[in-house]
């Protein structure tokens, strides 16, 4: 009985020490946050979502990526001979305009003489840092898949949706970049891939941001949220600008796509009171580029208010603006680039009124460095009107506008021209320009100027070219592509030697690998 | 039966154990009513009343009485009787009782014979030959009379299977130590200072686990003191050193077994009489011989010859001219002859005093050690000392309660110089200066001579560690036994360095550590005895929660050589500090159970589990498992032996266990997340986009089978040990590149394997049968172990070369699946060309073989041209060699004379490849005629010096040509020399005074000796000394040499009582 009684005890004791063991074990690094201690929290959650932008936003301020990437490459734009008044800005160092309009990259990334080093474009080429983007929201949905304290159902739908948004995101930037990427969506990846074919990796992305779409919110309530954080207004923008880039590659099913996309442009209209998101008056324009207005969809805020100091070469005002935007005088007496004035009378014919051309423009037929972008010069112009530094613009990647032409293209695309010509004529009054009346290729192709002249700067341009395969058109750009060299990715960019490393299955483009030619 | 008990006069409580004991025996026998004798057991050799010694009688087999606490006995036997009086750890000794005989006084002599001896098996006793593991063990005498800084010096050569080097002669460092081979292939630094990263054994210490590399995390390049808690115990205080070495032995320590264990037991008091004893050593540490130099004149002559043989262009005369030092040979400042190296080495006489004091019996005894140890580095400015205090008292009121409890205290003060103690590279550097210019002085010199002599570095080590221990038996047989300790060692290192060792502005650095282990172990056992069967279970749980933190604090140009501070923060001057990255919490939880059985003692079954949780491992799944079986048949004590004098002793043994030790990080297993600035006016927070985590990172494996085989011959005069094992080390780190499409740099994979395999023998022989006057033993061991890499990542290919980036050694490092581990990658060596026309000719291209667009040319090495484009180039490398060593192992005789007593220990290590960077060194000093360095003599070597030379060594004298044929490359196998070598540890002869003369002064105990350590080394190699290399086998020139010690020793025990 003794025995049996002091077995027990003992017996008891161990258990109960086992039990407790694992409490005992769990040590909090407090020198470092490890996976272990983060995620504990949904400020945890919302500072990882707060870094996945951060790293797109330094991922394009690396380099002048919205000019290189979507304005420069359809030829309209020159560079100004007669530049001064500054060794990092003479004739040489902004020829890279001209290189990227002729579509030279493979000149621009060898950057002859080191002449424009300090724009960094081969960081174009590297893909890296969206698969970063990538990796992490994968992990934060896996996360919050197995729980974080705090987080409750409509948050964590809201969190997840924000994840796949930006993964989605990523991937959308990285296919009109590169054409072919990698794609997976599962956390800890480690295995080498071989690219996919990129209608592919946008199916894949749709059918992901769909099912995670109506878990976001349609606005928040914090307005320093606003455009900045997804909701589900921006994955509507970003579902439909991958539907209608599958819509130009995938030419059999375009249709599909184009319904699609006309479904999400009907959400997003039907639902405008619980957005809120709408076309500010043109008038207050510089609020929308100043960022956190009603108008953007999706953007990557910044403010010098908050400390930020950005590259300055990144900001694609840093090429089209000059005295009084910038100054003193002498330096800035002309912008470095222009847009052609052949191509500004084609999308701002003289003779049709439209108060863009007032507002965003200053001297827009000059056809040389007098072109003064307004548009660009937003909020904070040089931090109180002395100096060459950049206005405070945030970088917006979808607006309101830009959701409603695209609504009335796929509208045009189906045949449905008369609610096609509902959505574009209200971006048409908001600038106060006429109604248009039309039909049939008519429409489509005035929906098409009218992105361009509602989208000029905005880094949009080129991929318009792409996905319409307007880019093998003399009609349409001033840098037409072969057939073949579309074919062959001429429209992509050449992608980082880095991605062959430990990937025996990455094949760089074609096009770029045979010297560009 | 109540006589006994009145005549001891004890307490009645202690009597009962006794009384339960000896009450069966006696009943019988005072039934015949024979005789009655009274008598005392001792000690043979403490001369200590031995109490609890049965005494039994042979016919019938029966225990009659048992001693009490003063070693008393009473027993009633019938005349002529033969009795035996039987001690677990001593020599049975049979006794006739005589006639008339009363009284009789028994010396037990402590069984030296290996089976009985005790060793420990997670945390309990036991004797050997009821043991299945594989472990030798060291007693006191073996390392006694040698003052070292460091007890594991000592060890070298004594333990077959246990490598270790003593490569370093810095004052407090420890040498390298290794069981069975390699554990690991991580390797920190390069050139000669390339680390191989150490897996030290896990050190028992009177039962508290310590963990001896803790000082030593940043490879060579050591911050703080250095100084390793192996070095802060006084060697006079060991009673053993258990060296365990297979899995069944270590299995029970858990993942920290993995590399062995090392358990060392400190003596106890035991005696009557407070005894009082003192040791005292004063040796003389000299230098080894050191490079020879030229000096004065003819070093001018050697240079201007040189320049003057050599020279390319009219350019170099014109520029010996204008070398001041070289030409104006009538300048007092040029006009010297200064001997470089003897400004730096320097003998010491050194002393170590040690006193015990110990006394106490089986109720309660105490044990208070003093040590002082005292060593000056043979190169100045360099030192250790050593305090020490080690206290422990023992209460046992009765056979169920035993209470134990140790006080530890040490303070290591350790003198660095201006080096990193184990490498002294200001000294190696001036000692190559020439000796034209003009000696030391504070005002005149270089700096880093300042630099190197006044220095002030100090660094201190204090360690204290406490432990208690209870035990309680509940019931005969189940024990509680629990365990509690705490150790605490904090170090500071302070140096200042003054104004004019250090560009006019003086420069103060300073280091503050600690680390704390908080241990506690419960432990559980039950032991049955029924018949021939003995049972015995025992399950313990142990915790630990260690932690350390340390900063340092650097500054840069403080105001004069008076002011040490304090000093403010200055953006310019401050070089910053703060916590250093070795910051760590960390809590282990472990629980065990091992099962024993054994049939008559003859078969032997061991089986041992046990669980080891890490909070390193994350708490998802923070347990490692640690099995083990071992087996053991003790074949002499079958029947068909019984007969066969000859065999004293016999038995095979068997087991397999598996250590795994975890070696992730929570960093590893769940990513690190860092604050990344703001977005958006809040905190972004991300996963830092390095090392990608890894969920399924498995814990380094372990698992290790051994064979062993005991012979004990002629009375055990011959023993004879032999183990071979297989370990394999599976599931190593391996730092894997990833795709960039990860948007990770690389993944941590599991992938590297090792397997060691070898053998170990160790015997040990007393020719002459045991005497009175006349004893002599000797004993040899040696082990084999051979390692073999089995597995790398599979987008290895089965091959990494781990490429040295320093451009002066370039000694790759080559890591291939079915090799050795750790191979050498170099240019293979074939000679010298002998003259020019034995250049090889591209026959295409008609070009010489040439390389960095210099042709070979007679008197340039012959390097090998692998890829045959008769370019040398980055190309032209091949696999050569094997760092680690093959053999290793030692002998030892022991001989005594009368009072008189010589010891004598060897040790060997064989067949590895070292690399004599040291000697590439020396040529190379002929590089530049034009530069302020020394001129070596090079006549003894087989060098190049006119055109038809067949010679081993190029020519060193063609300056111009140097930087583009580089004839002395380190990364060549010209410096790829067979490491073996033979050498005397120590010799000791001492003398014991006679008891009776020197009682007359009060002393009990008298015993002067002489001893000298590393007293010769045997071998072809053709440095200084193959040992003093590192764990790569590379001789480096800045490294501290092992000193030769002379040493006059003292004895004494006053005569406290007796």
């Amino acid at each position: 009985m003794k025995r049996i009684f002091i077995y027990t005890v003992i017996g008891v004791g161990i258990l109960l020490s086992i039990s407790s063991c694992n409490k005992f074990l769990d040590v909090q690094p407090i020198d470092r946050l490890t996976g272990n201690n983060f995620y504990k929290s949904s400020d945890d959650v919302e500072a990882s979502i707060g870094d996945f932008s951060r790293k797109l936003y330094e991922k394009i301020t690396e380099t002048q990526f919205m000019g290189a990437t979507g304005e420069y490459r359809s030829g309209e734009v020159l560079s100004d001979p007669l530049v001064r008044g500054n060794p990092t800005r003479t004739p040489q160092n902004i020829f890279y305009i001209d290189k990227l309009g002729k579509n030279k990259i493979i000149d621009v990334l060898n950057n002859p003489d080191n002449l424009w080093g300090h724009y960094n474009f081969g960081s174009i080429t590297d893909w890296r840092r969206f698969y970063e983007v990538i990796q992490g929201s994968s992990i934060l949905i896996e996360k919050l898949d197995a729980g974080v304290p705090g987080v409750t159902e409509t948050m964590k739908s809201q969190y997840i949706g924000e994840a796949t948004f930006i993964r989605c995101f990523a991937y959308f930037i990285m296919v009109r970049l590169y054409g072919d990427v990698p794609y997976y969506t599962d956390a800890f990846h480690i295995e080498p891939l071989p690219r996919e074919s990129m209608v592919s990796v946008m199916n894949k992305c749709i059918a992901d941001l769909e099912s995670r779409k109506n878990g976001m919110v349609w606005a928040f309530s914090e307005p320093a949220f606003r455009g900045v954080r997804a909701t589900r207004s921006s994955a509507i923008a970003l579902l439909m600008n991958m539907n209608m880039w599958n819509a130009g590659f995938d030419l059999a099913n375009s249709s599909k796509y184009n319904q699609a996309t006309v479904l999400l442009g009907k959400e997003l209209v039907a639902n405008e009171s619980q957005h809120n998101n709408r076309l500010l008056p043109i008038e207050q324009w510089s609020t929308v580029v100043g960022g956190r207005s009603d108008e953007s969809l999706f953007e990557f805020y910044q403010s010098v208010n908050y400390g930020v100091s950005t590259n300055i070469y990144a900001p694609i005002s840093q090429m089209f603006l000059h005295y009084p935007y910038k100054s003193p005088f002498y330096d800035w007496e002309r912008s470095s680039a222009y847009y052609k004035a052949s191509y500004m009378e084609t999308i701002y014919p003289q003779d049709v009124a439209d108060s863009r051309k007032n507002i965003w423009l200053v001297e827009p037929y000059a056809d040389n460095g007098l072109f003064n972008f307004a548009k660009l010069s937003g909020v904070n112009v040089n931090a109180g009107g002395i100096g060459s530094a950049n206005p405070d613009n945030s970088y917006i990647f979808f607006r309101y506008a830009d959701a409603l032409l695209m609504y009335a293209e796929a509208l045009a695309n189906e045949g449905n021209d008369i609610d096609a010509l509902k959505m574009l004529n209200r971006v048409r009054l908001r600038a106060h320009a006429p109604a248009f009346e039309g039909a049939g290729a008519e429409l489509k192709d005035f929906i098409f100027l009218e992105r361009s002249r509602e989208l000029i700067g905005e880094g949009v341009h080129y991929f318009d070219l792409i996905r319409t395969r307007r880019i093998l058109s003399v009609t349409w750009t001033s840098n037409p592509l072969t057939a073949d060299q579309f074919a062959r990715g001429g429209w992509t960019w050449p992608i980082s030697n880095n991605a062959i490393r430990n990937n025996p299955y990455i094949t760089l483009t074609d096009y770029w690998v045979n010297g560009g030619i | 039966m109540i006589n006994v008990i009145k005549m001891n006069g004890m307490k009645k409580n202690i009597h009962l154990i006794f009384t339960f004991m000896i009450c069966f025996a006696c009943f019988n026998v005072q039934a015949q009513s024979k005789l009655r004798v009274k008598g005392v057991v001792y000690d043979k050799d403490a001369r200590d009343p031995l109490p609890g010694v049965s005494i039994s009688t042979l016919e019938p087999k029966k225990t009659i009485a048992v001693t009490n606490l003063n070693g008393e006995f009473a027993i009633d036997v019938a005349p002529n009787t033969v009795v035996l009086f039987t001690y677990i750890g001593f020599v049975s000794q049979r006794v006739t009782i005589k006639a008339n005989q009363t009284t009789a006084t028994v010396y037990l002599e402590t069984d030296k014979r290996a089976l009985q001896e005790i060793v420990i098996r997670g945390y309990q006793k036991r004797t050997r030959e009821e043991t299945t593991g594989a472990s030798t063990t060291v007693l006191a005498k073996d390392i006694q009379d040698i003052p070292v800084s460091n007890v594991e010096q000592l060890l070298q050569g004594k333990v077959a299977g246990l490598n270790i080097q003593n490569n370093t002669g810095a004052p407090g460092f420890r040498g390298s130590i290794q069981i069975r081979g390699l554990s690991n292939l991580s390797i920190s630094g390069s050139g000669s200072e390339s680390y191989l990263q150490s897996n030290s054994p896990l050190y028992i210490i009177d039962g508290v686990p310590i963990d001896a590399d803790k000082a030593a995390e940043y490879g060579f390049q050591t911050q703080g003191p250095g100084v390793s808690p192996t070095s802060l115990i006084a060697p006079e205080d060991i009673q053993s050193i258990e060296v365990l070495k297979d899995a069944q032995a270590t299995s029970l320590y858990g993942s920290r077994g993995a590399f062995g264990v090392i358990i060392i037991t400190t003596k106890r008091g035991n005696s009557a009489v407070p005894r009082v004893r003192y040791t005292t050593n004063a040796f003389i540490n000299s230098p080894p011989k050191l490079r020879e130099t030229v000096g004065g004149n003819a070093e001018r002559s050697a240079k201007i010859q040189q320049i003057l043989n050599n020279s390319l262009s009219e350019g170099d005369f014109i520029r010996l001219s204008n070398t001041d030092f070289l030409a104006d040979s009538l300048n007092a400042y040029w006009n010297n002859s200064v001997d470089w190296q003897s400004v730096f080495y320097q003998t010491t006489f050194n002393q170590t005093h040690n006193l015990a004091i110990d006394g106490g019996n089986q109720t309660f005894n105490y044990k208070t050690n003093l040590g002082y140890y005292s060593e000056k580095g043979v190169i100045k400015n360099t030192g250790f000392d050593r305090y020490s205090l080690n206290m422990n008292m023992e209460y046992k009121p009765d056979n169920k309660f035993r209470f134990f409890g140790a006080l530890f205290g040490a303070l290591g003060q350790q003198s660095k110089g201006d080096g990193v103690g184990i490498l002294q590279s200001g000294v190696a550097a001036n000692g190559q200066a020439s000796s034209l210019l003009p000696p030391p002085s504070f005002y005149q010199a270089t700096s880093s001579v300042l630099s190197a002599l006044s220095t002030t570095n100090s660094n201190n080590s204090r360690n204290l560690r406490a432990n208690v221990e209870g035990r309680y038996e509940f019931i005969p047989g189940l024990a509680l036994t629990s365990s509690l300790s705490y150790d605490f060692t904090s170090d500071t290192e302070d140096t200042f360095t003054p104004a004019a060792a250090n560009n006019q502005f003086a420069k103060v650095y300073a280091f503050t550590g600690r680390n704390y282990t908080l241990y506690n172990r419960n432990n559980l056992s039950y032991a049955k005895n029924l018949g021939s069967h003995e049972f015995f279970f025992s399950a313990f749980n142990e915790i630990y929660k260690k932690g350390r933190q340390s900063s340092i604090i650097r500054q840069e140009k403080t105001a004069n050589d008076q002011l040490q501070g304090p000093v403010g923060f200055d953006s310019y001057f401050s070089r910053g500090g703060g916590v250093l990255d070795n910051y760590g919490d960390e809590r282990i939880a472990s629980f065990a159970g091992a099962f024993s059985y054994n049939f008559k003692k003859k078969y032997v079954l061991d089986l041992s589990y046990r669980l080891d949780g890490s909070s390193l491992s994350g708490a998802e799944d923070p347990y490692s498992k640690n099995p083990a079986i071992g087996l053991r048949w003790n074949f002499y004590k079958e029947d068909w032996f019984v007969d066969t004098r000859w065999l004293s002793g016999g038995s095979f043994r068997a087991s397999w266990g598996r250590n795994i030790n975890p070696n992730g990080s929570l960093q590893s297993l769940y990513g690190l997340y860092t604050v990344n600035g703001n977005y958006n006016n809040n905190p972004a927070v991300g996963i830092v986009y390095d090392e990608i985590p890894n969920p399924t990172l498995k814990p380094t494996t372990t698992d290790q089978f051994n064979f062993g085989f005991d012979l004990g011959l002629l009375e055990n005069r011959i023993e004879l040990n032999f183990d071979t094992y297989f370990k394999l080390v599976e599931n190593m780190l391996e730092g894997r590149g990833l795709s960039d499409m990860t948007g990770f740099n690389s993944v941590l994979s599991n992938d590297n394997s090792i397997a060691n395999y070898g053998y170990e023998l160790s015997i040990t022989a007393h020719p002459f049968k045991p005497g009175k006057d006349f004893n002599l033993s000797f004993s040899v061991n040696g082990a084999i172990n051979r390692d073999v890499l089995t597995s790398l990542p599979i987008d290895r290919y089965g091959q990494v070369i781990r490429f040295d980036g320093n451009r002066d050694f370039s000694q790759h490092i080559v890591n291939r699946v079915g090799r050795n581990t750790l191979s050498n990658y170099l240019r293979i060596n074939q000679g010298t060309y002998a003259n020019d026309a034995d250049v090889p000719v591209d026959p295409y291209s008609g070009l010489k073989y040439r390389t960095d667009g210099i042709y070979f040319q007679g008197g340039d090495p012959i390097f090998k041209d692998v890829n045959g484009d008769y370019i040398l180039d980055d190309a032209d490398y091949e696999v050569a060699g094997n760092s680690q060593p093959l053999f290793v192992g030692g002998l030892s005789t022991n001989v005594t004379y009368k009072n008189w007593g010589l010891n004598v220990y060897s040790s060997f290590t064989a067949k590895r490849t070292i690399l004599n960077n040291a000697l590439s060194d020396r040529l190379a000093i002929m590089r530049d005629p034009f530069a302020l360095t020394s001129v070596v003599p090079l006549q003894n070597l087989d060098i190049w010096t006119q055109t038809g030379d067949v010679s081993k060594y190029p020519n060193p004298y063609d300056y111009g040509r140097y930087n583009q044929i580089r004839p002395f490359r380190k990364d060549q196998t010209l410096w790829a020399e067979d490491g073996s070598y033979f050498k005397i540890n120590n010799i000791t002869l001492s003398y014991n005074f006679d008891k009776k003369l020197i009682s007359r002064l009060g002393l009990y105990n008298l015993r002067v000796y002489f001893s000298t350590n590393n007293v010769a080394t045997f071998s072809s190699y053709s440095g200084p000394n193959p040992e003093n290399v590192n764990g790569l086998g590379r001789d480096n020139s800045n490294g501290y040499p092992v000193p030769r010690t002379f040493n006059m020793g003292l004895n004494l025990e006053l005569n406290s009582g007796k």
